[in-house]
């Protein structure tokens, strides 16, 4: 191993000629980061991963449900070592208004059987898991260690400096796993400009309950569970909320529109609180103990704040690339990380085989994300984060859909039952929304997800 | 030759933050006495990689004894001493990652025929004679001297583990590990997962206003029970204690030494 002779600044120039530390330093423990580690160590490369917690997901949070069939192409039958709470067999739509619940629920045991289709999961479970498949493939993992900039000879980046006493490690390609507000895509110039719209705070309380008690109450057995995507239950600012079912626990949160949330001078904590009293939610999570509160940004704009993903000696992947699909009913993440971490080893493997680590070397990674599932559901769904955060849809849909059906189901005897029709111009006027506005959004929700 | 022994969790991956302070005082200790330190773990073939990094922060030699399973406290400190029997002062942290009985430096002091001073806050290690700082209870602390073969262990805030070098990280240490095999271990059936409290259903604290019931939540303004003194020859004072200990839940009739987890 041969230091670089020159080095400055929060990251540094290298210049001089020197063999590097490793093929490919990769830097981050999350789903993005182990799977970029495992593909390159898999392919024989000299692979470090470096991970600022003291393990992989020590650090991390998010919702709590995981899809990951992606996992199908890189640890066959991987559902029979992966650490899963409980399989998806229970997938409620929920709307909320402050005394009104509405939910579209559906159920399939097929989804109990593998492979599956959705899962809660612990972070701290999952991604040290996938990190320990990273390692078995041969890649050095390193904890407790935080990559404070880049190196760079010239333009081109040639490794990281991290925190460590001699802590510079020279690679001939870099991939950047850091998550959301990654200071390595910034530092390498690959974000043009950070906007507080596009990202909401996702905020998290776990609830500890006995698992007869999460059974009874959400009407599941053995490891089945229960997915409740929520509209509504964000104290008036806009975003989303949910509940997801662990073994012994409930995962209840809210996320939350930055610009709003500021604007409005709420507290996070408040909003979890009434959304945890709400008549339709309090039965769910009652008497639960309070085992963690957690909160981190998620970058929800798509493709309207995605960077450049490719630079001389780097490719950056999962929520520092701000591939997550937030989506309104969709929160995708884990997925679309561990895939574009899978593509981002593949394509480094070939870059440096080829012995091109250029951006033009490492171009095969944007095509891999631009032909799978990644780009092409963002590109799909890029209108849903606009949507579904809209004013109307989160303020004045929710009562208007709530009072036309609490007005449908309600026998007003001796009045006889009022027309479908007439109940929604009536609530449509009341909410005020314009017949204009509806038939647009209407449109722009077929277009989003039709 | 100095020695610190290190638990190994699989809930962490890592150590607890007082074996850490053990480690961190062990190498303080050799390298002002001119010694070796040798860090020791007694734990499942997934420990190695935690020994690497007690090598990078500067650790002479690792011994890992290699148990598939959980062992009892003491057959943890049979499995250790043998594995340190040549160490002059032993270092343990005073807890372990996965909230173990934290007997087994009072075990291996026993084993050793040595001095022990155990739950250290405080220590400056050097050539015997050296002082340490034990917490006693009720806030109030003891200065002991340690003057010959010891075991000492120590709390988290007792020393703050030294960073490695990202190059001593990364370097290969398999020539300084040691690996033997350690005796038969129960298997656990259910996997070790990280320690999450159980929910509980309290009833609702009485009081008027919420500093009443906040009050009665923490119990302050009830008179705190003071400690009973009884004065009695060694095997009744011993089994008064056992018998204590029983009724306040802490032991499960009668389990003789070792039969605690380490
Ligand atoms: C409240 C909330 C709910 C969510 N719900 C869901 C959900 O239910 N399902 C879903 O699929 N997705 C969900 N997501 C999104 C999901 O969490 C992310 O998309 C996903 O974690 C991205 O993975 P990643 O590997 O790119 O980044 P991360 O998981 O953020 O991992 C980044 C890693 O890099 C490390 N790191 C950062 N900087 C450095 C540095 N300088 N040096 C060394 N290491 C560093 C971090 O410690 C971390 O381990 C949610 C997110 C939030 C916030």
């Amino acid at each position: 191993m041969t230091a670089p002779t020159t080095t400055t600044g929060p990251g540094g120039d290298v210049t001089g000629p020197h063999l590097t530390d490793a093929d490919v330093v990769v830097v981050g423990g999350g789903p993005a980061g182990s799977c970029a580690a495992l593909v390159a160590a898999r392919a024989g490369l000299r692979v470090v991963l470096l991970e600022r917690g003291p393990f992989p997901g020590s650090k991390n949070m998010y919702g709590g449900v995981v899809y990951p069939r992606i996992l199908d192409q890189l640890i066959p039958q991987w559902w029979t070592q992966a650490p899963v709470q409980r399989w998806i067999t229970r997938r409620s739509t929920m709307l909320l208004t402050d005394t009104q619940a509405m939910s579209v629920d559906f159920r399939s045991q097929a989804w109990a059987a593998a492979p599956h289709n959705g899962a809660t999961a612990v972070r701290p479970e999952w991604d040290r898991w996938l990190a320990e498949e990273a390692a078995a493939a041969g890649a050095q993992v390193v904890c407790s260690t935080t990559v404070t900039g880049l190196l760079r000879d010239g333009h081109r980046i040639v490794g990281v400096r991290t925190d460590r006493p001699d802590g510079d490690l020279t690679a001939r390609v870099v991939v950047a796993c850091d998550g959301v507000n990654s200071f390595l895509a910034k530092q390498a110039g690959l974000y043009e400009h950070a906007d507080a719209a596009h990202y909401t705070v996702g905020v998290k309380e776990t609830l500890a309950l006995p698992k007869a008690t999460i059974d009874e109450r959400f009407n599941v057995r053995d490891r089945d569970g229960v997915d409740i995507e929520i509209l509504g239950g964000t104290g008036g600012v806009n975003g989303g909320a949910f509940l997801y079912t662990n073994l012994e626990s409930v995962s209840v949160g809210v996320v939350l529109k930055v610009p709003k949330l500021a604007a409005q001078q709420r507290r996070p904590e408040e909003i979890i609180a009434a959304l945890k009293a709400h008549p339709a939610i309090t039965p769910l999570v009652d008497g639960g103990e309070l085992v963690e509160y957690s909160a981190h940004l998620i970058p929800e704009a798509g493709l309207a704040m995605m960077p450049k993903v490719v630079a001389d000696g780097m490719v950056v992947a999962g929520d520092a690339a701000a591939l997550c699909l937030a989506a309104g009913i969709w929160l995708e993440g884990v997925n679309f990380a561990m895939a574009s971490g899978m593509y981002a080893g593949e394509s480094v493997v070939e870059a440096v085989r080829a012995g091109d680590v250029s951006e033009t070397g490492l171009a095969g990674y944007r095509r891999r994300l631009a032909d799978s599932f990644v780009l092409r559901d963002h590109r799909k769904l890029r209108r849903a984060p606009s949507l579904v955060l809209s004013d109307r849809v989160q303020h004045r849909y929710p009562p208007m859909i709530a009072n036309t059906i609490e007005r449908m189901f309600r026998v007003d005897n001796p009045a006889p039952k009022p027309g479908l029709r007439r109940i929604l111009a009536e609530e449509r006027k009341r909410a005020g929304v314009r017949v204009r506005d509806l038939a647009r959004d209407a449109w722009d929700a077929m277009r989003t997800f039709g | 030759m100095i020695a610190a022994c290190l638990k190994w969790s699989a809930a962490t991956g890592g150590w607890s933050a007082a074996d850490q302070a053990a480690l961190e005082l062990g190498l303080q200790h050799a390298e002002r006495t001119g010694t070796d330190c040798v860090a020791v773990t007694v734990g499942p073939a997934a420990a190695a990689g935690a020994l690497g990094e007690a090598l990078a922060c500067g650790a002479s030699r690792a011994v890992h004894v290699v148990v598939d399973g959980d062992l009892p406290s003491w057959d943890t400190a049979v499995a250790l001493s043998a594995a340190v029997a040549e160490a002059i002062t032993v270092w343990c942290g005073d807890y372990s990652a996965d909230r173990g009985s934290g007997s087994v430096p009072a075990y291996l002091a026993a084993l050793r025929h040595c001095e022990q001073a155990l739950g250290v806050v405080e220590a400056r290690p050097g050539s015997l004679p050296f002082e340490v700082l034990r917490r006693l209870d009720g806030g109030r602390r003891e200065r002991v001297s340690v003057t010959g073969p010891a075991v000492v262990s120590v709390e988290g805030a007792a020393a703050r583990l030294r960073r490695a070098s990202l190059r001593a990280q990364l370097a290969d240490h398999s020539a300084r590990l040691t690996t033997v095999a350690g005796p038969p271990a129960d298997h656990l059936d259910a996997p070790v997962v990280a320690y999450r409290p159980r929910a509980r259903q309290l009833p609702a604290p009485a009081g008027a206003v919420a500093l009443d019931r906040i009050g009665a939540i923490l119990h302050s303004g009830t008179p705190a029970r003071r400690g009973e003194t009884v004065e009695l020859e060694p095997p009744a004072a011993a089994a008064a204690i056992l018998d204590a200990l029983t009724r306040w839940g802490y032991r499960a009739g009668g389990a003789a030494p070792g039969g605690a987890t380490s």
